[in-house]
């Protein structure tokens, strides 16, 4: 090879302001729109090496034409995006992500207000809980009517509110019948959370090595430290 | 049939009734299914004499039902005739809820008819006359004999009239071959092919619905019998019901006309119970009102039931309901508007036409979401917070979620939400069905909640636990017997520590007792409603 090959030749210039191999990366990174793309998919699409690659991105990066997002589900990937682009629910993970991570936060936050607002309410569907947050301005946090359905379908499951249909009768006047509708649980389970059951309340039914518990066993009811733990009072 | 640890504590609680010969031969029965008594004799090598006290105790204390069967014989030789012996397990089971029943009866009708209840309780199986004698004998002293054979008659009729009593069954129905029988009763033969062995015994030994609760007979003896008519017109449908009444009567025939014999109604009891874990079910999740509601329409619908897990109340007009209610101190502030909203909540649709409107509640439904309540309490404690939400999602949804969708929907991070989902799965709480798709090598994974396995996985882990129970308190009183035993005697000093201790094991044994009886109201729950 001869020394005059040898010189980096100063790599011609596109109208854009960007080297030739830099271009052919962003149209790639582009191409993608809102999904971004993987840096192994690039390297295949566009058939270069991974040190030509990284160069390319570093330059795109540092120019901000592209910017790094985090994947959701692949955290471990570097996925790239072009800078006009923002990227989609499948990458972000939705509303309730920042960073790939999610926002629990936020998440504890909406539930203690919509909880608050159920229990002044006394029974609420759920866009009647998004005007109450939306007249009261209760939050800096920008929130939707989705997301606080979202947020009241999880309270459900965390048997913190139930869920109703309303018969239009008493405290439901103002819901039409069989509309889905929330409130907080009556009684016990109002305050202490969901029922504790008869089984968990003995030792046995949480103990790991139940399946191992025979009368005349190794571990038996009779030598069991649980039930000493239990009954020492 | 009872799971393994079932099968555990109902030959603990025959042990420490009847002592170890009688488990012996009971746990043989429950394991093995119906028996002949050489049979019985061969498995549990004990002696011929042994085995039959053993089979008469269980019999008379409900505990084992006999029945006549033919055997096809060997190669060759005729038909055999032979007596089988098969263990009901869950009369077994509901020796250990003897002192609810008792209080559910010494509740309702006072001291003098807990009395009797506690002699049929205690000796499995006796007549009118053996009740009277008891009472006699119980108040000799305080002088009362005059007027004893009015009350017991009184009392022990109205203990009949509500069902807490019943008449025993044949002690050795004959059941008839499948194969034979007439054309006419092909359909129902159909039918009853689906029944095995011992719900067929069962059935041919039960006595008539008629003449179940009928106390006043009983001084009539031999003239009932006579009376063939009444008989016709009420034979049912089961098969083998005309020769089990030839059968019975045979038998009485031979018992050189024995009074007849009575015996505690569980069925009864359990229906009592079922509406009680019902009512307070709905108290808890709906309101106060809805729990006077539902057990006001117990109340009116009370004659009507005839099986104990019935899945929907009979229709009931909101009249009667209203009245009802009313009957009852809590229910005579509310409207008729303030019921129809109740029974609303209940489930009940609106009727479209407001005339006799009537209502009935889905039990079926009360009933699983109070199991599903104890299971989920159960994966709460051991799974935690995230776990508990998931599984909601599952039992709710009743269908297959995938992974992504249920962490989103439980707010659960995708990597937590399979290491919790593979955990359940795991503990076979859950099913999984992993979907390729080769084009875009991608899996898939589906899960859904494996209900019946988990139900059963519960119900045996209750009964387990009620064993370990039991047998924790048998150990803490021996403990306790050692250690007093040890200071009887001492001085005084001591003496002071020995209360200590019985103050002690008192306590334990509260704990142990009390937690028994709410643990067996959930095993109740599980298994008899």
């Amino acid at each position: 090879m001869s020394l005059l090959n040898k010189r980096k030749k100063p790599e011609p210039k596109q109208a854009g302001g960007l080297p030739e191999l830099d271009s052919k990366v962003l149209e790639v990174i582009k191409s993608k729109k809102e999904m971004a793309i993987w840096t192994r998919d690039l390297k295949s699409e566009t058939n270069l090496t991974d040190a030509v690659i990284n160069k390319c991105i570093k330059n795109l990066l540092n120019s901000s034409h592209i910017k790094e997002v985090v994947h959701v589900q692949q955290k471990g990937r570097k996925h790239y995006i072009a800078a006009e682009f923002e990227p989609s629910k499948e990458i972000t993970g939705g509303s309730w992500y920042v960073n790939g991570d999610l926002d629990t936060t936020f998440i504890d936050e909406l539930k203690n207000l919509c909880l608050k607002i159920i229990r002044k309410l006394k029974v609420a569907t759920a866009d009647g809980v998004y005007d109450f947050f939306k007249a009261n301005r209760l939050t800096n946090t920008e929130c939707t009517s989705q997301q606080v359905s979202e947020i009241l379908r999880s309270m459900v499951l965390d048997n913190m509110i139930i869920d109703v249909k309303s018969t239009g009768l008493g405290e439901y006047h103002s819901i039409p019948v069989g509309q889905v509708c929330y409130r907080s649980p009556p009684g016990d389970l109002n305050k202490g959370g969901p029922k504790t059951g008869a089984l968990v309340s003995i030792p046995c039914g949480i103990c790991p090595r139940i399946r191992e518990c025979t009368p005349d066993g190794l571990i038996s009811p009779t030598t069991c430290v649980y039930y000493t733990k239990w009954l020492d009072f | 049939m009872l799971s393994p640890h079932g099968l555990k504590l109902a030959a603990h609680i025959i042990s420490t009734y009847f002592g170890d010969i009688v488990c012996k031969v009971c746990e043989c029965l429950l394991r093995r299914g119906p028996l002949s008594q050489l049979e019985v004799t061969r498995f549990t090598e004990l002696t011929k004499q042994k085995v039959t006290d053993a089979l008469l105790v269980l019999i008379h204390h409900n505990c084992v039902q006999a029945f006549t069967i033919q055997q096809p014989g060997g190669f060759g030789e005729p038909p055999k005739i032979m007596t089988k012996y098969m263990a009901l397990p869950d009369n077994i089971i509901h020796h250990m809820r003897f002192p609810k029943f008792l209080s559910i009866v010494s509740d309702e009708f006072g001291q003098d008819c807990a009395e009797i209840f506690e002699g049929l309780l205690q000796h499995g199986r006796l007549s009118l006359n053996q009740t009277m004698d008891r009472y006699k004998d119980k108040h000799k002293a305080s002088g009362e004999n005059s007027s004893a054979t009015n009350v017991v008659h009184e009392n022990f009729s109205k203990l009949a009239q509500a069902r807490y009593i019943e008449r025993c069954p044949a002690h050795e129905p004959f059941l008839e071959p499948l194969e034979e029988g007439a054309k006419k009763r092909a359909k129902s033969k159909i039918a009853d092919a689906t029944q095995t062995l011992e719900a067929r015994a069962l059935a041919a030994a039960a006595p008539m619905e008629s003449q179940r609760f009928l106390v006043e007979a009983d001084t009539l003896i031999g003239g009932v019998l006579d009376d063939e008519d009444s008989k016709k017109s009420s034979i049912t449908d089961i098969v083998g019901e005309k020769r089990k009444l030839e059968a019975e009567t045979e038998s009485w025939e031979t018992n050189e006309r024995k009074e007849i014999l009575w015996r505690v109604n569980f069925e009864e009891f359990i229906r009592r119970l079922r509406h009680k874990s019902c009512v307070s079910h709905v108290t808890e999740r709906v309101d106060s009102v809805a729990g006077i509601v539902l057990s006001a329409i117990f109340e009116a619908s009370r004659k009507d039931e005839t099986r104990v897990k019935t899945e929907k109340t009979v229709p009931l007009l909101l009249e009667t309901i209203y009245e009802e209610a009313m009957k009852t101190e809590e229910g005579r502030s509310l409207t008729l508007e303030r019921v129809r909203a109740a029974l609303v909540q209940l489930g009940c649709e609106l009727p479209t036409i407001g005339i006799d409107e009537t209502y009935s509640i889905d039990l079926k439904k009360i009933i699983y979401q109070a199991q599903a309540q104890e299971v989920e309490s159960i994966v709460l404690k051991k799974y935690g917070r995230e776990a508990y939400r998931i599984f909601r999602l599952l039992s709710e949804r009743e269908r297959r979620i995938e992974t992504d969708k249920i962490s989103s929907t439980t707010f659960v991070e995708k990597k937590d939400a399979l290491k919790i989902l593979f955990q359940l799965w795991k503990d076979d709480y859950l099913n999984l069905e992993r979907v390729g798709n080769e084009a875009q090598k991608m899996e898939i994974m589906l899960w859904d909640l494996n209900k019946r396995s988990v139900w059963e996985q519960v119900l045996d882990d209750m009964y387990h636990a009620a064993l370990n129970l039991k047998l924790r308190l048998v150990h803490e009183l021996d403990h306790a017997q050692d250690l007093l035993r040890v200071l009887k005697g001492k001085s005084l000093k001591e003496g002071d520590e020995a209360a200590k201790m019985r103050k002690k094991v008192q306590d334990k044994w509260k704990v142990l007792e009390a937690s028994f009886m709410i643990l067996d109201d959930a095993i109740m729950l599980f298994h008899d409603f």
